[in-house]
């Protein structure tokens, strides 16, 4: 029998196809902005991914934990979760140093900033690039919301939370992503632009006029908190080349080499209030 | 209802895959392509309309966990799930290495749509995760194929035991 004789099949796959379709048209006039059947099977789906990922990590320390040194690995988690707020406190304060004058200043910064991480821990990614999203095990019940800076265990700019945020999972925008945006100025020669993910390993700065000299290779670049999302002073990444931009000769060409590392975020640490310029 | 509750299922299992493959490492995820494998696998067992409808089910899943556009895998994911069935039902697929050239031709059929789709709706140049990407459909089908034989064995198992 043809596919054309089978008019039930014919019509069911044209059914669903056009759903698609809908689908993506619908999306067009949105933007990046999440419809709320992505959002639903999302809620749906998200607690699946966070079981399996919990059960394959269970099984994985069972060994660990039970039969092989038990009382040195409890300690040694109690150390890396230390050296994790560590990490987080120096980094933040080498950030204020720059911005406070005052020690009372620097003291009271610090007492409200260690209130404000929550660790998570990394339990997916983008399924279909890995460089745009990852998804973290807490949620808006541990008091995460949208827009809120995400470090690694070392201090680094990971990303920021989005939409959807359910009770107990949270999407993360990678900095490498393509539709992220992040304002930075770099360390030794103050050169302030924009880092744009490319959906890949690299970064670029963009929006640093031809005119303006400056900028070295390996110079770190900071966040500066003006997009309002990012807090003041988050490392980001370094400066990997600067070129001419052919396409665009108003601008530089600058590629930069993101701090964080897909083999570090199995744990990060989100800031859940300060924001940028406070 | 019945096949409503399996493709459920079958769309659970892929996320379990999924997840599975993430948390070995976010490499595994772009190789190889869980919710591909699970459609090719029950579209070639229970025909073309389960297939659609599993399609659209898992692409739709894999795009909410994704932030590209919401309903390309959806779309890519329903046709291969309904040509996946409708050819499996007019040639014999059964033997190894012609379910694994089949599902080989279906897996790369379907990147093909999807990277062209994508390249449409969203004017981009996509990530090939420096040429790794070309190796999930050869890794889909591997599995897809080895999942189909190591059904065959448990079967004769069975029916020995028998």
């Amino acid at each position: 029998m043809s596919l054309w004789e089978n008019r039930r099949s014919v019509r069911i796959l044209a059914g669903l196809a056009a759903f698609n379709i809908l689908l993506i048209s619908i999306q067009i006039p949105r933007g990046a902005e999440k419809s709320f059947f992505e959002r639903s099977i999302f809620f749906l789906y998200s607690p699946v991914l966070r079981a399996v990922t919990g059960a394959a990590r269970g099984l994985g320390s069972l060994w660990t934990n039970y039969f092989d040194l038990r009382g040195v690995r409890g300690e040694n988690q109690q150390l890396k979760k230390e050296i994790f707020f560590r990490n987080q406190d120096v980094r933040f304060l080498e950030a204020r140093i720059r911005l406070f004058q005052t020690e009372v200043g620097i003291r009271e910064c610090l007492a409200a900033f260690r209130g404000t991480i929550v660790p998570a821990r990394v339990i997916g990614a983008d399924s279909a690039n890995p460089y745009q999203m990852i998804i973290l095990d807490k949620g808006s019940l541990d008091g995460i919301g949208k827009d809120m800076a995400v470090c690694d265990r070392f201090g680094n700019l990971v990303g920021r939370t989005i939409d959807p945020v359910s009770l107990k999972e949270t999407m993360v925008q990678l900095i490498t992503d393509k539709d992220s945006s992040v304002s930075v100025v770099s360390a030794v020669d103050g050169l302030t632009g924009s880092v744009t993910g490319k959906s890949g390993a690299f970064c670029e700065l963009r929006y640093v006029l031809a005119s303006v000299s400056g900028g070295q290779l390996g110079e770190e670049l900071l966040t500066t908190g003006y997009d309002k999302i990012y807090p003041a002073g988050l490392r980001v990444g370094s400066i990997r080349s600067l070129e001419k931009d052919e396409l665009s000769p108003i601008f530089r060409r600058i590629a930069v080499v993101p701090f964080f590392r897909f083999n570090t975020i199995d744990i990060v640490a989100v800031l859940t209030k300060a924001k940028g310029g406070e | 209802m019945k096949d409503v509750l399996r493709a459920f299922l079958a769309t659970v299992l892929a996320v379990l895959i999924y997840s599975l493959a993430g948390a070995a490492g976010p490499m595994f995820i772009v190789v190889p392509n869980a919710f591909s494998v699970i459609v090719l696998y029950f579209s070639v067992r229970r025909g073309e309309v389960f297939g659609a409808f599993l399609g659209t089910a898992c692409g739709l899943v894999q795009d909410a966990f994704s932030l590209g556009v919401f309903g390309v895998g959806g779309l890519t994911k329903t046709l291969l799930g309904f040509w996946a069935g409708f050819v499996s039902r007019r040639i014999d697929v059964a033997p190894f290495f012609r379910n694994g050239l089949f599902m080989l031709v279906m897996s790369v059929l379907e990147m093909i749509l999807w990277v062209l789709a994508t390249a449409v709706v969203r004017r981009e140049s996509l990530n090939f995760h420096g040429g790794l990407i070309l190796l999930q459909p050869l890794v889909t089908a591997v599995l897809g194929s080895s999942l189909f034989a190591v059904e065959r064995r448990f079967r004769a198992r069975g029916f020995r035991g028998a």
